[in-house]
């Protein structure tokens, strides 16, 4: 008989570690009279957790409350804020130097393709701006939502910007009081493998622990998938550059200052800058890849940004945290038994905010798919594998995306990047296939993508592509001028009454301080 | 802005209130405010349903008097089609406030609303006799208001309690009407019957203790008439069968 998978350890305590525990908890539930099943979480008490991705995609809301926290809880606890896309500045020299990546879908996305009559106007009305009624909403900072709307329910699409340790540690103390997970703080001191060559146990200072499924959340270290199992890293640096940050916390000129709706992200001369701004402090930082710029250049284009932005008189001196990585990813991500989630499994530029969505995703296939026995893992780690293989190869395209189609020409970065040797095949392919037919719902060929083909048309369109209507006149036909006009149209009266009702951020932060949501 | 004035009979000895119900006196709304100790009263006529208060997303019960905005079903004709008039309506254009004087406890006072149109010098309720001493009328209003005062609390109250039980649900009504359009009832909450059937005997004898049981019973039997302001619907948008 195989031994049936009822202890899964996970190794480490960050935000993937947390969520990746609650997420298995909250679904195989584990009370004191069901102890059959548990799950135990290693931390090193000496571990500071890097605490990026403070990003979130609309998923975090299903994820959390999936787990069961309240979301006024959520944003009591980690300074959080609502996040309804990206903002992107300077990514092309064109007059109207920034355009959007909101999260809310076109008007009436599911039935009308609206690029080909966009492009009619594309004079007059930037793309989102014509489909998307968080264009006006994000120039207002407006909320996405009202004090009276539902928990987790948005008149808008969103998703959240947080403080990942603070959230790290709400994670905690929901998982070990709520929801049963054993918490350990101790080094690891070896990793023991069983006759066949599976981890057995992990031996810590004061005892062992054994499972039958370990969950790698160690971060960057890797220690069971990279250092134990020796998975090598599949490197992303040929087409993504980045491969360094400097992050700083800067705190807001005043407890009323406006909160961003979105993202901010401006391009620099070697990559681009984050700002991200939380109920109580922005947090920014400048990506850039290390052989195109020195961290001296990279630490002044950062404080030059931040003196830009904010009141000079700033009280406390900006001091940036510097991290360095290898974007890419392990080449397997569950190896035997043990599987990689988080930093452990990969890292890439935040651009596009992929981190967390990729640890909640994670999570959820190990929770919604977990294996049987050993014999079952086998299956379960090969889809995984491949499921996660394709996700990541999406990520790079959509993230290479932003950078193949700019104009600009002032550094070797940005001429570099539209190098054909740095832009993968499958993205290559696609650009050729947009020429003729705007991105539409026969571009998402899996049932679960990492991003719909509607963020493929913001992008694009919004970095100035064009679609040859000429060669495509029949797909017009069928797309008529007058349905189009009405989804035009519709969206204008959205967006007016939607402004008309809507709290700015800080005001319906403020009201979630002192009321918060209800649940219905 | 309001225009608030405190009642006093210096002021108001020959002001007089109109208390007919109608559009024009600022009637014309589709659902108001209601307080636990008047639902006996209320679940005869309207549906008693919850809405949120827009400023702190805080539940209110609130008695459904249309199917749409600015609707009222119980204006017709010349008047009130109900034998009962809920308090917050009652007491237009009356509002209480709380008047700290040096040193002693805060003391309610009556306002009133000095732009309503329902205030006449011609007809109407007197507020003052001649003699200057409060009218049978104005003693009245300034019960009400109490009621209404506590009536908040109770509100409060009887709110917590049904959210801490998760007994609040969105209300996903939808009626058809004779012509064939349809009205879908949005932003309103009612009280989920299964969550109730499955609660236990704590529960249960804690929310009876404190008088929530009964309030819950009669806002679930309110909801037939629903059925109520169909029908009178129904027959405005059919005057000639009448």
């Amino acid at each position: 008989m195989q031994r049936q998978v009822n202890n899964i350890v996970i190794l480490g305590g960050g935000t993937a570690g947390w969520l990746t525990a609650s997420i298995i908890a909250a679904k195989h539930k584990i009370t004191p009279t069901n102890s059959a099943f548990n799950v135990t979480l290693i931390e090193s008490p000496d571990v500071n957790s890097i605490g990026v991705g403070e990003g979130t995609w609309p998923s975090m809301r299903v994820s959390l409350r999936r787990i069961g926290i309240r979301e006024t809880d959520f944003f009591r606890k980690c300074n959080a804020s609502f996040k309804q896309g990206t903002q992107f500045f300077d990514w092309t020299c064109k007059d109207k130097r920034s355009y959007i990546h909101p999260f809310t879908l076109p008007n009436n996305y599911a039935e009308t393709n609206l690029v080909e009559s966009w492009q009619k106007l594309s004079h007059e009305v930037t793309f989102a701006e014509a489909v998307c009624p968080q264009s006006e909403v994000f120039d207002k900072h407006l909320a996405p939502k009202q004090i009276s709307t539902p928990e987790y329910v948005g008149q808008l699409n969103y998703g959240y910007h947080l403080d990942a340790g603070k959230f790290a540690e709400l994670l905690r103390k929901h998982a070990t009081e709520t929801l049963g997970v054993c918490h350990l703080i101790d080094h690891v001191i070896t990793v023991n493998n069983n006759e066949v060559g599976d981890i057995k146990s992990l031996t810590t200072t004061s005892r062992e622990i054994e499972g039958e499924l370990f969950v790698d959340c160690s971060g960057m270290q890797s220690i069971l998938l990279g250092e134990h199992f020796k998975i090598p890293i599949t490197k992303k640096h040929k087409y993504l550059f980045n491969d360094s940050a400097l992050a700083a916390q800067v705190p807001y000129e005043d407890q009323n200052y406006k909160i961003e709706s979105c993202t901010l992200s401006t391009a620099q001369k070697a990559g681009w800058i984050w700002d991200i701004g939380l109920q109580s402090r922005r947090g920014i930082g400048y990506v850039y890849s290390s052989a195109h710029t020195t961290d001296e250049a990279a630490h002044d284009a950062l404080l030059a940004y931040i003196n830009g932005s904010s009141k000079p008189n700033n009280p406390s001196p900006i001091s940036p945290r510097k991290i360095t990585f290898e974007p890419g990813h392990r080449t397997a991500f569950w190896h035997r038994n043990c599987v990689a989630v988080g930093m452990a499994a990969g890292f890439i530029e935040p651009l596009e905010a992929s981190a967390l969505v990729l640890v909640e995703l994670a999570a959820s296939t190990i929770t919604d798919q977990l294996p049987y026995d050993r014999a079952h893992m086998e299956i379960v780690a090969k889809r995984f594998n491949k499921d996660f293989s394709r996700r990541w190869d999406s990520i790079v395209d959509f993230l290479k995306l932003h950078y193949v189609l700019t104009d600009r020409q002032d550094s070797a970065y940005w001429r570099d990047n539209k190098d054909a040797e740095t832009i993968p095949e499958s993205l290559a392919d696609s650009l050729a296939h947009w020429k003729y037919h705007p991105p539409w719902h026969h571009d998402n060929i899996y049932a679960s993508e990492m991003f719909p083909s509607a963020s493929y048309q913001y992008v694009l369109y919004g970095m100035g592509f064009k679609t040859h209507l000429e060669q495509s006149r029949e797909s017009f036909k069928l797309n008529s001028w007058d349905i189009a006009k009405q989804c035009f149209e519709n969206n204008l009266k959205q967006s007016k009454q939607l402004c008309a009702t809507l709290p700015t951020n800080r005001e319906l932060i403020n009201k979630i301080n002192t009321y918060g949501f209800q649940a219905v | 802005m309001p225009n608030y004035k405190l009642v006093t009979s210096a002021e108001h000895r020959n002001h007089r209130i109109i208390t007919e119900r109608s559009y024009a006196l600022g009637d014309g709304l589709m659902h108001i405010m209601v307080f636990p100790l008047e639902f006996r009263a209320i679940q005869h006529h309207f549906p008693i349903f919850f809405a949120k208060d827009p400023e702190d997303g805080s539940f209110y019960a609130t008695a459904l008097l249309g199917l749409e905005q600015d609707e009222n079903l119980f204006l017709q004709g010349d008047g009130w089609a109900a034998n009962y008039v809920p308090m917050m309506m009652d007491r237009s254009p009356f509002f209480i406030s709380f008047q700290s004087s040096q040193g002693n406890k805060e003391k309610p006072v009556v306002s009133i609303d000095m732009d309503s149109p329902r205030i006449s010098e011609t007809t109407g309720m007197r507020l003052f006799d001649d003699s200057g001493e409060p009218s049978e009328y104005l003693l009245n209003v300034v019960k009400k208001l109490e009621a209404i005062h506590s009536g908040h609390d109770h509100n409060k109250q009887l709110v917590k309690a049904l959210t801490d039980y998760q007994l609040m649900e969105t209300c996903n009504i939808e009626v058809e009407l004779v012509d064939g359009s349809k009205r879908k009832l949005t932003g309103f909450y009612v009280i989920n019957e299964d969550t109730l059937n499955k609660l236990d005997g704590e529960a249960l004898s804690s929310l009876h203790s404190k008088n929530f049981l009964q309030s819950i019973y009669m806002c679930l039997a309110s909801y037939s008439r629903i059925g109520i302001l169909v029908e009178k619907k129904n027959s405005l948008l059919t005057p000639d069968t009448k």
